[in-house]
């Protein structure tokens, strides 16, 4: 098989992963003999449940009307964790072995509480972050935090787990850390191979393979785009920041406009595997210290706003011509940081386009605001 | 050589068509868009005027709500590149232009050195301070757009409309007229609503003058100087407010025939 065709065979598996999560979970937990593990975002220690001989499954919603979940949430409530809840009702989330929730906003508190009373069937398994995170105090926090999921997974699991297992499964993630960075640097320089929704599914594919198997995917992947000249590209480079980039609408619309996607800053693609977890020492301390390290990402306190530069750098240093703002509708976090780099990049004379998503947004307004931009970067 | 640029809108069709010189040749307005009858009327009296047939045409750009279903084009631009051209053609000196169409109301900001957009924003999932929330509004007072700024001329005070969904402000319209306010001071409410919505929006591209409306709302009197009134500062009308996206569009099918 020529490379560019194993190229596209391995992109168009992908493909096939990202558009139907829950039969590829399905196939994962036959193939693999394993149980699933439910995770909500963000930065949840997923590497526990690997640990624990699961296999972690993101839950990230999806684009069906979410009525059934209008019970337990207002009108304005994340469409995410509402989608998300919806799913958990209809029955989407039978047979998860435990449903890992972190509490980094107040809609995924809220979507922890209400998920609890909804379906009491499924464990629930909380994990609380400290925002004071860089102090020994917060990391000794989060490694007790850390230590109470694996003593639930392990409970669930009926087996022990070992700092051996813990060791393992973090050099299986951060190995897969890796080679999704190498995969997204390398990405843009193949604009007609990877498209702007091709790029997504790739990324969002990672959330329901095995991490070691999508990784050997991905690295080969990237090793097979190295092997093709770098095209010149006639679209226009633009970064993109947000929660996802959802519906996939969206980024079909990107193509017919003629923007490319130089870099990302989503908390679903880069942020995700943006920090790896640090060397050395017990590991649920290690997996604590992870969280300190995270930067420039609106769900972790950032008191010197340090993600003002790290966005306005990757747009500088990606050869991007402007930044396409992908706002998850009702997402405070990321509302809070907007209007504070919007002011630096407004100084820096960067364009910037805020576009309002939501899984079922109608994509004819984004089509013109997307289309203009493009006209004027 | 002529050119034709075609804005398709939801409320309206518009054509115009360009000869050699930047001279219009023809125009039309037609009263319906996307989706009727209405590009294909505006095609025809645009033709009919300027004395040519679809054959002298060299180049087409479409622009508008309907511009990517419709067949004919050469190629599709943004109503927001359209409207900002169209209008810097004929006002240079223009710094902020506010389009109000039949849906969505659009605020942008002309870039002094480059004479193009330099950035804008859109109203979003509501039609409060459209051209639309007007037409509901001229049924329920039993008007016709057209004679709505006439009316509200002979306004005494504003009757406020404190509702922004379309919808609730109808039902609040309704509950000023059964308590016996005069026609014309509701109306005046309304214009003062629909000026409070665009000057929401245009607050946050921020208001950079001279500023140029544009778009079917600009020829109500009552929703301009209302406008001017929440935005403090003077509203210049563009010249055929309804064509400045056809004729952005005319205009940037000769830039393309330049080119080629």
């Amino acid at each position: 098989m020529s490379g560019e065709k194993r190229i596209r065979a391995i992109l168009a598996g992908l493909a096939v992963v990202a558009a139907r999560p829950g039969e590829a979970a399905q196939r994962l937990t036959r193939e693999k003999g394993k149980p699933l593990v439910g995770v909500l975002p963000y930065y949840a220690p997923e590497e526990i449940a690997h640990a624990a001989g699961m296999l972690p499954v993101g839950v990230w919603g999806g684009t069906a009307d979410a009525s059934m979940a209008g019970h337990y949430f207002p009108p304005f409530a994340c469409p995410l964790v509402k989608s998300a809840l919806d799913l958990a009702l209809r029955g989407v989330y039978d047979g998860l072995a435990a449903m890992i929730v972190p509490a980094l906003c107040e809609s995924l508190t809220f979507f922890g509480q209400n998920f609890r009373a909804a379906r009491p069937d499924i464990p629930f398994v909380p994990v609380v972050h400290p925002q004071n995170r860089r102090t020994p105090e917060g990391v000794a926090y989060l490694r007790a935090e850390y230590e109470k999921v694996r003593d639930r997974l392990a409970e669930i699991a009926g087996r022990e787990v070992t700092a051996a297992d813990l060791d393992r499964a973090i050099g299986i993630f951060n190995d897969h850390r890796r080679a999704m960075r190498a995969f997204l640097e390398e990405a843009p320089r193949h604009p007609s191979l990877v498209s702007p929704r091709v790029r997504h599914a790739v990324a969002k594919s990672a959330y329901y393979m095995d991490k070691a198997d999508h990784a050997a995917l991905v690295g080969e992947l990237t090793g097979l785009l190295k092997s093709l000249p770098e095209e010149s590209g006639a679209g226009k480079r633009v970064v993109v920041t947000g929660i996802m980039a959802e519906p996939e609408g969206l980024l079909d619309l990107f193509e017919e406009v003629g923007l490319e996607i130089a870099a990302d800053d989503l908390a679903q693609e880069s942020r995700a595997f943006r920090t790896d977890v640090p060397d050395g020492g017990d590991p649920l301390e290690r997996l604590a210290r992870r969280w300190s390290l995270v930067e420039g990402c609106s769900l972790a306190f950032d008191p010197g706003k340090e993600r003002n530069r790290i966005l306005l750098d990757l747009v500088r240093n990606s050869g991007a011509r402007g930044l396409v703002v992908l706002m998850m509708q009702f997402c405070d976090p990321e509302e809070m940081d907007y209007p504070l780099y919007r002011k630096e990049f407004d100084a820096a004379g960067v364009p910037v386009l805020h576009l309002e998503v939501e899984p079922r947004m109608s994509l004819e307004q984004a089509r013109t605001r997307l289309q203009s931009f493009a006209e004027m970067i | 050589m002529y050119t034709l640029g075609i804005d398709i809108g939801s409320a309206s069709s518009k054509a115009v068509i360009l000869r050699d010189d930047g001279e219009v040749a023809g125009q039309a307005v037609i009263p319906v868009g996307t989706g009727t009858t209405g590009p294909e009327r505006a095609l025809r009296e645009a033709f009919a005027q300027a004395g040519i047939a679809p054959e002298d045409v060299g180049r087409t750009i479409v622009t508008g709500y309907g511009r990517v279903t419709w067949q004919g084009a050469d190629r599709q631009v943004s109503e927001i590149t359209c409207h900002a051209r169209g209008v810097l053609h004929r006002m240079p000196e223009a710094r902020t232009i506010i389009d109000i169409g039949g849906q969505d109301v659009k605020a942008i900001e002309v870039d002094p050195d480059r004479g193009f957009v330099r950035n804008f924003v859109m109203n979003d999932k509501c039609a409060a301070g459209t051209g639309r929330f007007l037409e509901v509004m001229a049924r329920v007072l039993g008007l016709e757009v057209e004679g709505l700024a006439e009316v509200s001329e002979t306004s005494a005070r504003t009757v406020s409309i404190s509702s922004i969904c379309t919808v609730f402000a109808e039902s609040e319209v309704i509950s000023h007229l059964s308590r016996g306010e005069a026609v014309p001071d509701v109306l005046a409410g309304i214009h003062q609503s629909v000026a409070k919505r665009v000057a929401g929006l245009v607050s946050r591209l921020g208001v950079r003058p001279p500023v140029v409306l544009t778009g079917g709302v600009a020829k109500n009197r009552g929703v301009v100087r209302a406008l001017e009134k929440e935005l403090k500062t003077e509203i210049r009308i563009a010249h055929s407010c309804q064509l400045t996206g056809a004729l952005g569009a005319a205009l940037l099918a000769r830039e393309d025939l330049s080119k080629i």
